[in-house]
């Protein structure tokens, strides 16, 4: 009634969350290559600058428009699919012995 | 050893602070989830869906999420770029013909709605889908 489309992740969660990852493994991965950084940094700093600088990755937006596409495909296959358990048993709710019939 | 006492507290402190960021998205991704399995249960002739189910699908959707975004920046970084592209997006469902497929599809269709680009490389500008497929020959994913 609100909208003819079916509802979908929002881009701008989906982009949250990407960030959220990739700059937590930015911070590992820096906190692993440099586990001295804390003391030393004088001798250290000009190795940091030309390496691999821990910088995180980025979502273009038509890239989050998919991703949002995957995550809501991927919801939607799970629900159908029990939800075709379900009905082959003529029960019109699905429940959680149905769900388990689905997993990998 | 004290110097190495201060850094754990101070990496405790920003685990607390990265865990209620990450607490709080993965709420909110639930309530999308739980509006998505609704919609989807209720399109089968007015299917009900129990709440334990629609948790557990978007914890499992959650933890999904947490895959493809290392794979999506591996696949960029792969590619010598930082942002991740639709390419990578694609790569990433590789393993399933149909997924891949329908995300092609949604990327074609997103490229139709940006004549724009197009017009660049073609004399006569049309708005049609077969247009685009003439020009897109490239070796695609």
């Amino acid at each position: 009634m609100d909208n003819n489309e079916a509802p979908t992740f929002e881009q701008d969660l989906i982009r949250a969350i990407f960030k959220h990852l990739w700059i937590k493994k930015a911070q590992e991965r820096e906190r692993n290559e440099f586990p001295n950084s804390e003391a030393v940094d004088s001798e250290v700093g000009a190795g940091t600058s030309k390496k691999n600088r821990p910088t995180s990755a980025n979502a273009n937006a038509n890239a989050l428009k998919q991703s949002c596409e995957l995550l809501r495909v991927f919801v939607t296959e799970a629900v159908q699919r029990a939800g075709t358990i379900a009905e082959a048993e003529g029960s019109t709710k699905i429940e959680p012995t149905h769900l388990e019939r689905i997993l990998p | 050893m004290e110097i190495d006492e201060d850094r754990s507290d101070f990496e405790k402190d920003e685990e607390e602070d990265d865990d209620s960021v990450s607490d709080l998205l993965r709420d909110r991704f639930r309530l999308s989830a739980i509006s998505i399995a609704e919609y989807e249960a209720a399109k089968r002739n007015g299917m009900e869906i129990s709440q334990p189910i629609v948790a557990c699908i978007a914890d499992l959707a959650f933890k999904y999420i947490g895959q493809l975004a290392k794979d999506l920046e591996l696949f960029a970084h792969h590619a010598g770029r930082k942002s991740v592209t639709m390419a990578d997006v694609i790569v990433s469902a590789h393993r399933n013909e149909h997924l891949a497929a329908s995300l092609r599809s949604f990327r074609d269709e997103l490229k139709a709605k940006e004549p724009q680009c197009e017009r660049k490389r073609k004399k006569v500008p049309r708005k049609d889908d077969k247009a685009i497929e003439g020009i897109v020959h490239i070796p695609d994913l």
